[in-house]
């Protein structure tokens, strides 16, 4: 593993850090400054000179301008340069994946999951530059071709949130850039040092292919120079967001005032069903990853657990001594041997214990963890101990997500559908689960009067989703769909084209129209 | 006052830590997902209902609250001050 300072060399980060990029060319500003502490141990990493309104401006407009190059790129030639940010990615993958368990805090072999979900983005969107298909439709009138295609869109407004600090902003640029479109990134201000250090990887790419400046852009920037007014601005054709519903429905209210578009990826309240019919170990195994992986900070947590009651001891048994080992596991995430590492900061502890405390009062109980631990190695107060809580649906904290690691156990009696409403019965609809190896069961689930979430698995976890599948969800989840599959058209306009070939002039529906 | 209505409840939580506890209790996560919501103190009142009297309350009472944190910590830096000065 290397030093902390072998990581920040390798990616060219500084004490002191420029927050403003058009791709190659990085911009000193005159905003205060963000510091980035490490969630390990408290410490500075480095900091990152904010950009201010006025670099904002500039931003927007070298973005408008490369667009007028970037569109009229061949897709895959644009896919080409997203080829060569894989390949790049690849060479950097340990010390970028590194900086993110140092940044971010997540285990480091999540850290390398992350940077390797940005590689598998960007082999997958080379191939899809081939493949941005419209249709050809029957036309009614003779000699006329009825034709849909795609074309790019403008500029593309990232904002992602810290606990997928690199990988959120690839699945979007990958896609976003491949379909001709410039983006321009806003990252968490949690974490500022993983943008940059993306931003430096992939800078000698842009120079080799000559990607004009504003194809790529960041800014690392406060709420107030980079809110309200980036989320009005009708020169974002696009924002794709990931963060709180809260954030989310804001974006959603001003960005639609204007008639934008959104991608919206917001929180999660994701539920595993336990049937009597499960594999009890694989669904124990797959669940804690589910709930203690990264932290339970991932937006496909899973915060609730749906268990039958004939099998609720034996599922409640295993689970908890899987949580005993997970126990000892906790600490440095730069430790390979480490399993759960810090919560991104003091607030999230006090969200996790407020949980705790919350759950208690409202009538449920607390079977195992809940604590902060302390000590030299736990010195930053950003560690705790997984907590898994008896409750019911209904409570209040139980219907909010709180993103910590503590999981609700709720049993249910009867049959599957049962379990599917209390699955479906919270304001959120992200990600969802099925434990059981009953093919009628599994198909209730999946069908329409099954989960309502955007994901939903069988035999596996409600976390961890390959890029290859669309990925977002419903209700309060915002509805926005990133990634694979045919996420591509977000990112994307349609347009219908009627092509006459004929000397005629055939009106649609027989009109007649002579003068 | 220290603490207006117009500030972003980032900027709020940044230099003022203690409102987020304060303003938990009155109904109010400054903090979802990890992240600061956006929008300033007094739209994330607004957007609970709160009351013109209601919202001028939160503010009394955080610059309140700043009054007592500052004092502390000025006392905290005195001690320490003698602290070393005794060593």
């Amino acid at each position: 593993m290397m030093t902390k300072k072998e990581i920040l060399l390798k990616l060219g980060i500084s004490e002191i850090n420029k927050g403003v990029t058009t791709g190659t060319e990085w911009f000193d500003t005159e905003g205060s400054t963000t510091p980035s502490l490490s969630p390990i141990d408290g410490d500075l990493i480095a900091e990152v000179k904010n950009g201010t309104l006025d670099d904002y401006e500039m931003i927007v407009k070298k973005a408008r301008e490369a667009f007028k190059v970037w569109r009229m790129t061949p897709a895959p030639v644009r896919a080409e340069v997203v080829r060569h940010i894989g390949l790049a990615l690849r060479e950097y993958k340990e010390p970028l994946g590194a900086l993110v368990t140092l940044e971010m805090g997540k285990i480091y072999q999540e850290g390398l999951g992350e940077v390797q979900e940005m590689i598998d983005i960007c082999d997958f969107a080379v191939g899809q530059a081939r493949t941005m298909n419209g249709v050809n439709l029957q036309s009614e009138r003779n000699k006329h071709r009825l034709t849909e295609q795609y074309q790019p869109l403008g500029i593309v407004g990232i904002v992602t949130s810290f606990n997928f600090p690199v990988a959120v902003w690839a699945w979007n640029s990958a896609l976003a850039i491949t379909a001709g479109d410039v983006v321009i990134w806003k990252p968490s201000s949690k974490t500022p040092l993983t943008a940059l250090a993306t931003m430096n990887i992939i800078r000698d790419v842009l120079k080799k292919h000559n990607v004009p400046e504003g194809v790529f852009n960041m800014i690392v920037a406060k709420s107030s120079v980079m809110g309200d007014n980036f989320l009005k601005d009708k020169r974002i054709a696009l924002v794709s967001l990931t963060g709180s519903t809260t954030v989310g429905k804001r974006a959603g209210q001003l960005v639609g005032k204007r008639l934008g578009k959104t991608i919206l990826e917001l929180g999660g309240n994701n539920a595993v069903i336990v049937t009597p019919n499960a594999d009890m170990q694989l669904a124990v195994s797959s669940t804690v990853f589910g709930t203690v992986g990264t932290a339970g900070q991932r937006c496909t947590s899973t915060r609730r657990i749906i268990i039958h009651e004939d099998v609720y001891d034996e599922f409640l048994e295993k689970f908890v001594h899987a949580y005993e080992s997970v126990k000892t596991k906790i600490g440095n995430p730069l430790d390979e041997k480490t399993l759960v590492g810090p919560l991104i900061d003091h607030f999230s502890v006090d969200l996790f214990k407020n949980a705790v405390e919350q759950v208690e009062a409202e009538g449920g109980k607390v079977l195992f963890g809940g604590q902060v631990l302390d000590g030299p190695e736990f010195a930053s107060g950003n560690y705790v101990v997984p907590a898994i809580a008896e409750a019911e649906n209904h409570y209040k904290i139980v219907q909010e997500e709180t993103f910590a690691p503590i999981v609700y156990l709720i049993k249910y009696k009867g049959d599957v559908e049962n379990a599917i409403e209390i699955n479906n019965d919270v304001p959120q609809g992200l990600s969802s689960a099925i434990f059981t190896r009953d093919l009628l069961e599994a198909e209730t689930f999946l069908s329409g009067m099954g989960s309502d979430c955007g994901i939903a698995n069988v035999n596996a976890g409600t976390s961890g989703a390959e890029i290859g599948g669309a990925f977002g969800g419903e209700k309060d989840t915002g509805g926005g769909r990133e990634s694979g599959s045919d996420a591509w058209k977000s990112y994307m306009r349609r347009q219908t084209s009627t092509i006459n070939y004929s000397h005629d002039l055939p009106l649609a529906q027989g009109i007649e129209f002579k003068f | 006052m220290e603490i207006n209505r117009d500030i972003t409840i980032e900027e709020l939580i940044e230099k003022y830590p203690f409102s987020v506890q304060y303003l938990s209790k009155k109904g109010i996560r400054c903090i979802v997902c990890g992240e600061p919501i956006w929008g300033t103190l007094e739209e994330a009142c607004e957007e609970k209902d709160f009351t013109p009297e209601q919202i001028e309350e939160v503010l009394v009472e955080l610059n309140e609250l700043y009054k007592q944190n500052k004092n502390k910590k000025d006392d905290d830096k005195k001690r320490n001050i003698i602290k070393t000065r005794n060593l």
